[in-house]
């Protein structure tokens, strides 16, 4: 591969012609960083030459007469006396890094020592100030900040997109559902806010953005690791879901799945969502030691922490000091050290465990346990009336499965002991004697109940109290078992200063990450808000804002969100209203050759945005568009049709499962079953990554295997089938009426003369077909969905789920336009 | 890949892409970030999966790693230790033993000599047990490395290690890395295909076929000799060919319709996959399908059409890289011989074991050779780690003869594609505890894969959260002894 700093250039190098001053942060930082800071680092033991380029004074002292850099004078600067060395002793990197710095970053680095060398922090690191919204007669600061962008870039504003465009757009983009044709004819008056408003009051606005949030927490519903056995955790997923429906301020939200439990007087939803850190894996593997895979889990809360929070990859600090960010190992750990008192150690039945019963049940399970005990009690010491029949009963030899009573049963009368003979008289009083029918029925009433009355469970944070807690120490070079020096709890300092008054465990921790001293944490975040809904984050490598990350390619832009969000008191809803209400949003999405050409990521947003959306909300529309979806919200995993694989897990059973039945088979895609090692396969083909490690960014791949899910997966055959027969029951008598029903529904459009002309020839071929063979139609209108209504045309539901098949694999339908 | 780069390509790309459409197949994934090629300049093309040169003149055109899942027995086939088995049932001394933790074993185990009978065969002399009959007859086409050593003893980190460079879920797999590299010859099938036996998914899971953090068109594809060849390439019940292609005409239609008016290089691309997707329902199941193959071959490979057994997936490895797969990986489940069942025994158990294995890897090394394909075709055979000289704790007392997980010695076999015949490499102790002379560490292989491939194993990297990710992350060195 070749060296990335040449792309520096494509972006930077316009300015060097111009008399601006040069931006450190922005132009010289990343080309020390690609190339000297892994030598010339924080790093101490790879650190070369006793030289640190991460740090102003070191690069400038004097060093017996020599400067590495001198401000000012670029040509007595060793900095660039090395770079341009045709020496292979002393270029600059050295030749075995494979590294060459371009001409023109050279240029550029000269051109900045002339001007004086001037130092700056990396940019994300630099406190968020707030700035001014420039002028640019756009009401919306979002605009104002990307109109100037554009202004620079050549580029203006799109037209607004249609009406019944922009309300499938939000629909899908807020809710994940596309529109009923009744909610567009109903929203195609009203205010673009208003339908903002519209959809971000609906429920599924809490499912669909919850799907994104379960990535980052690695939500799944089974253990990992080779065996995978089933977790119950999905309390947890509820949890996600109501509280972004109840648009829950984002610093709790945060705070809550940190450290709810550590809260004054948590509530239960409080302790519930501390499962965020319960979602770390747990090894079963027979002969693994639960230590090392507690660790494991521990370092794994580490790295989602910082990734998710902060996007900051922590994974290198673990083994030695970061080699480009100013993070030691010690600091590394003195996180880690917050994270690694929670009770839980990799242990099979997944405990701490939190028990959720609904209002009242509680108290009454325990009534009813401490009456079972009595009433069982009860039968161990019998009123001797109870007896009566008892040796009836044995005389008749009665059939007894548990082993030892068979024993005592067998075994000659007089040969029995006592306590066979006690065993076989309890027997009969408990479960035959027609005098206890009374005790027996309360007995076996306070049973069920019980049993019906179990609470759900989900994994939970609970820390270990004064001896048991865990002393931290260093681990070296990443082995758990190599340890060094013991650390205490402690964050970066330099990221964000540490309130002294602020509890020293996870809470104090959650509170450090929501300060408003915090750089990261509302950067990270509107970033990524930025980024669902534009598609393209305004710093692209969303999960990484550290010096190796992309720059924002607006900084003032994601500064003004970032102080906005925090000011707003972290009101996720409101941030999202202002991106959605955007002129840039309400664009269309049709692109020139030229907008296409000069920003083909759609980054300077001259054009609307335009993306494929994640294979579960590609089921998810299926589902709705052909009326089979049900709109039943939260509960028990359920298992949707999947294709069997007639495969087992590794020392797990088997990798398949049955189809969960009625309407659990058309749940929200959420709602699906998610085992690590056999993540469902439709998902998987659209990039849904396995919930093993946190995932802050999706790919968006466009595969052929893509096309084999949406035309022959089973449920997108079945959904065909569905809406096959929806447009003959609902969509009036003839084939047209019929296929604008189809637009209507899927693509909320009516369809043009040639779209109808080349959708009615292909039902009269399919209707030609199917009229000639009816085992055929049959299959094709049936399986998998099931028998069709009596007396249904079935060549003709067959013509149409072919036609429907069509119509829901249009690229029109596949993308978010 | 660095975003920026991405940024650029992408828009070259689609330049590129614009002005050649109808040209492309597999590919002209423009949402993707696109590769370079290897000596550095960004490469115009459009496909990511599109042939390319790789960093110098490559011995193996492309791989058939054969994995054992669960660790083969070493001592039993390849290693054979005269000493150990002077000293079997004796204590296990102390000195082994000391600070370490085993899977299975604790306290004071006793040794194991092998039960087996070993020869040397070929003109290399290779020492082989009588469980590897047909592996004797291939002794002067295989390299065996007897000193392999690995970090990790349990299955799932070990097979990552070995697969990904890292012992944890993650990262990009080595025919991940392999695709990414130099790209597949047949874009009508899939550059890295994936097959299992014996019906259970290796401990590692579907990370040791994964893409990591690698665009997902690089990630293996499970093929199947059983049901749809490929998931969901089969039209549903009800749908025929003829309709089928009707249908995708009406799409094509459509499609076109809507980039004509609206411009969305995407479109083009959707249009193209949905044509590949079609082509791919004749090409896959055609090449999956071993009943053309003549009874010889059949019977050579132990294959019987219509089952999904390893012998099978040998033939179909076979025809997969003829066709210009790139990369064909096998997972063969059932060699964690612990002794707990009497399948795990080292001797008959591994006899058996053995009997389905051996004969379709020789036929396969065979095969090649015929065909011509074996010098340019790297054959890997072994598991994730060996197994001890002493008997497993648990299993101790049984009938049965087992050995627990050992990580620091095991034998792998190579073949082909540029690595010598009629050689071993590497030695071990007397014992069989630990390499004594020509240790290869899991990622000195993948270096000396890549390396055969013809990549600089430091060179060819991904760039992922600030940092340039390899394959053998910051090891590995190219065992240059054993290259032809």
């Amino acid at each position: 591969m070749p060296s990335k700093a040449t792309l520096f250039l494509g972006v930077f190098v316009g300015t060097l012609c111009s008399a601006e001053p040069i931006n450190f942060s922005r132009q010289i930082r990343p080309i020390l960083s690609e190339n000297c800071i892994a030598c010339h680092g924080p790093d101490e033991k790879a650190r070369k030459g006793k030289l640190r380029l991460d740090d102003e004074k070191d690069s400038k002292r004097d060093r017996k007469g020599d400067f590495v850099i001198l401000p000012g004078k670029p040509e007595q600067s060793e900095l660039i006396k090395r770079i341009e060395s045709t020496d292979p002793d002393d270029v600059m990197p050295p030749p075995k890094q494979h590294k060459t710095i371009p001409a023109a970053q050279v240029a550029l680095l000269k051109q900045w020592i002339k001007q004086g060398a001037p130092w700056g922090r990396h940019w994300s690191y630099e406190p968020v100030a707030r700035p001014s919204v420039p002028k640019s007669g756009e009401t919306n600061p979002v605009d104002a900040f990307l109109a100037d962008r554009q202004k620079k870039e050549g580029l203006t504003w799109s037209a607004e997109a249609p009406k019944a465009i922009l309300i499938r757009r939000l629909a899908l983009d807020i809710t994940g559902l596309p529109p009923t044709p009744t909610e567009v004819a109903q929203l195609s008056g009203a205010k673009h806010a208003d339908i903002v408003a519209h959809f971000l009051a609906k429920p599924a606005y809490g499912e669909h953005w919850a799907r994104q949030w379960l990535d980052l927490a690695r939500y799944a519903d089974s253990a990992g690791y080779p065996s995978d056995p089933g977790r119950v955790i999905w309390a947890y997923r509820d949890w996600v879901i109501k509280a972004l429906n109840r648009n829950q301020p984002y610093d709790q939200f945060v705070i809550e799945q940190m450290a709810g439990d550590l809260l004054p007087k948590p509530t239960e939803d409080q302790i519930i969502a501390t499962a965020f850190h319960r979602n770390t894996m747990t090894q079963n593997e027979g002969g693994t030691s639960d230590e090392e895979f507690r660790n494991a889990a521990v370092i794994d809360r580490v790295n989602t922490t910082y990734a998710v929070f902060m996007g900051t990859t922590m994974a290198c600090a673990q083994c030695h000091t970061h080699k480009y960010d100013p993070i030691t190992i010690n600091e590394y750990f003195r996180s880690y050290a917050f994270l690694n008192q929670s009770v839980d150690s990799d242990k099979r039945d997944e405990s701490p465990l939190y028990e959720i019963y609904p209002p009242g049940v509680k108290a009454q399970r325990e009534q009813w346990v401490k009456d079972a005990v009595v009433a069982e009690a009860a039968f161990k010491k019998p009123n001797p009336t109870w007896l009566a029949g008892y040796d009836a009963w044995l005389a008749k030899g009665p059939k007894l499965t548990d082993k030892s009573l068979k024993a005592a049963l067998d075994a000659p009368k007089e040969k029995r002991t006592k306590a066979q003979d006690k065993l076989l008289s309890d027997y009969y009083v408990r479960n035959v004697s027609p005098a206890t029918k009374a005790e027996r029925a309360l007995a076996d009433g306070l049973k069920k109940q019980i049993a019906a009355s179990a609470p759900v469970t989900v994994p939970i944070m609970q820390d270990l109290a004064g001896e048991k807690r865990r002393k931290t120490f260093i681990q070296l070079r990443g082995n758990w078992q190599a340890l060094g020096d013991q650390v205490d709890e402690g964050v970066p300092t330099h990221l964000a200063r540490w309130d002294d008054s602020a509890p020293k465990n996870r809470l104090g921790f959650a509170h450090w990450i929501t300060s408003r001293d915090n750089p990261l944490t509302a950067r990270v975040t509107m970033n990524r808000l930025w980024e669902t809904v534009f598609g393209v984050g305004i710093v692209r490598s969303s999960e990484e804002f550290g010096s190796q990350g992309d720059l924002p390619f607006h900084p003032e832009l994601l500064d003004w969100l970032a102080a906005e969000f925090v000011e707003s008191g972290w009101d996720t809803k409101k941030m999202l209203s202002l991106l959605l209400n955007s002129r840039a949003y309400r664009q269309t999405s049709a692109a020139s050759s030229k907008r296409n050409e000069q920003d083909p990521d759609n980054r300077f947003l001259a054009r609307g945005p335009r993306f494929r959306p994640s294979g579960e909300m590609l089921r998810d529309q299926a589902l709705a568009v052909s009326g089979l979806i049900s709109a039943k919200m939260y509960g028990v995993p359920v298992r949707p049709i999947r294709p069997n694989m007639g495969l087992s897990i590794a020392f797990g059973g088997s990798g398949d499962w049955a189809t969960s039945a009625g309407e659990d088979r058309h749940r929200r895609s959420l709602y699906t079953d998610t085992r690590r090692s056999t993540p469902y396969p439709s998902f998987a083909t659209f990039d849904a990554p396995n919930r093993e490690t946190c995932v802050v960014r999706r790919d968006r791949s466009n595969t052929p295997l893509q096309a084999f899910v949406t035309l022959n997966d089973p449920v997108f055959v079945e959904t065909s089938q569905a809406l096959a027969r929806r447009l003959l029951k609902e969509g009036g008598n003839t084939d047209e009426s019929r296929l604008r029903l189809a637009y209507a529904l899927c693509l909320s459009r009516e369809p043009d003369a040639k779209e109808l002309a080349t959708l009615k020839t292909l039902l009269a071929k399919s209707v030609a077909q199917y009229k000639a063979d009816a085992a055929l139609a049959l299959k094709m209108a049936t399986e998998p969905l099931g028998p069709a209504d009596k007396g249904a045309d079935v060549p003709a539901l067959a013509a149409w789920t072919a036609v429907s098949s069509v119509i829901m694999n249009l690229d029109e339908f596949l993308m978010r336009r | 890949m660095n975003p920026l780069r991405e940024a650029q390509l992408s828009l070259q790309t689609r330049r590129t892409f614009l002005s050649s459409v109808g040209q492309f197949s597999l590919g002209a994934i423009a949402l993707h970030a696109l590769q370079t090629d290897a000596l550095g300049a960004p490469s115009a093309n459009d496909n990511p999966l599109a042939p390319r040169k790789p960093h110098f003149k490559a011995k193996a055109k492309r791989v058939i790693y054969l994995h054992m899942s669960g660790g083969p027995p070493n001592l039993d086939i390849f290693d054979y230790k005269p000493e150990l088995v002077k000293c079997s049932t004796q204590d296990c001394p102390d000195s082994f033993l000391k600070g370490r933790t085993f899977a299975f074993t604790t306290g004071v185990p006793k040794l194991m000599g092998t039960p087996r009978t070993f020869k040397q065969y070929g003109q290399g002399g290779l020492w082989m047990s009588d469980a590897v009959p047909n592996f004797q007859k291939i002794a002067d086409d295989v390299t065996i490395v007897k000193a392999m050593h690995t970090d990790q003893f349990n299955h799932a980190p070990a097979e990552l290690l070995l697969f990904t460079g890292h012992n944890r879920q993650g990262r990009p797999s080595l025919g991940s890395w392999a695709t990414y590299g130099l790209g597949t010859e047949n874009q009508d099938l899939p550059g890295f295909v994936t097959m299992i036996s014996n019906g259970v998914q290796p401990s590692g899971g579907q990370g040791c076929w994964g893409s990591g953090f690698i665009p997902s068109v690089y990630q293996g594809v499970q093929c199947r000799s059983k049901g749809d060849p490929v998931l969901f390439a089969n039209d549903p019940p009800g749908m025929t060919r003829d309709l089928r292609r009707a249908t995708l005409d009406a799409l094509k239609d459509l499609n076109q319709r809507q980039q004509d008016e609206l411009g969305h290089a995407e479109t083009v691309t959707r249009i193209a996959q949905y044509e590949l997707a079609f082509r791919m329902q004749t090409s896959v199941p055609d090449v999956m399908d071993i009943s053309k193959e003549k009874p010889a071959t059949l019977e050579a490979y132990g294959a019987k059409p219509g089952e999904s057994s390893f012998a099978n997936n040998c033939l179909l490895a076979r025809r997969l890289v003829e066709k210009g797969v790139r990369f064909v990986h096998l997972f063969d489940w059932g060699w964690d011989f612990h002794g707990t069942n009497p399948r795990e025994d080292i001797r008959d158990g591994l006899t058996a074991k053995m009997a389905a294995t051996d004969k379709p890897v020789a036929a396969l090394i065979n095969d090649l050779k015929e065909r011509g394909l074996l010098e340019d075709t790297l054959i890997v055979w072994g598991g994730e780690f060996g197994r001890t000289p002493f008997r497993e704790g648990r299993t101790a007392k049984s009938e049965v003869l087992g050995r627990d997980h050992y990580p620091d010695c095991f034998s792998i076999m190579m073949a082909g594609g540029g690595v010598k015949g009629g050689f071993q490499f590497g030695e071990t102790d007397e014992m069989g505890f630990g390499g004594v002379k020509d240790k290869v560490h899991v990622h000195d292989l993948q270096a000396t894969i890549m390396h055969l491939l013809g990549f600089d194993h430091e060179r060819l990297t991904y760039r992922f959260q600030g940092r340039d990710y390899r394959l053998t992350d910051v090891h590995g060195h190219v065992v240059k002894q054993i290259l032809a």
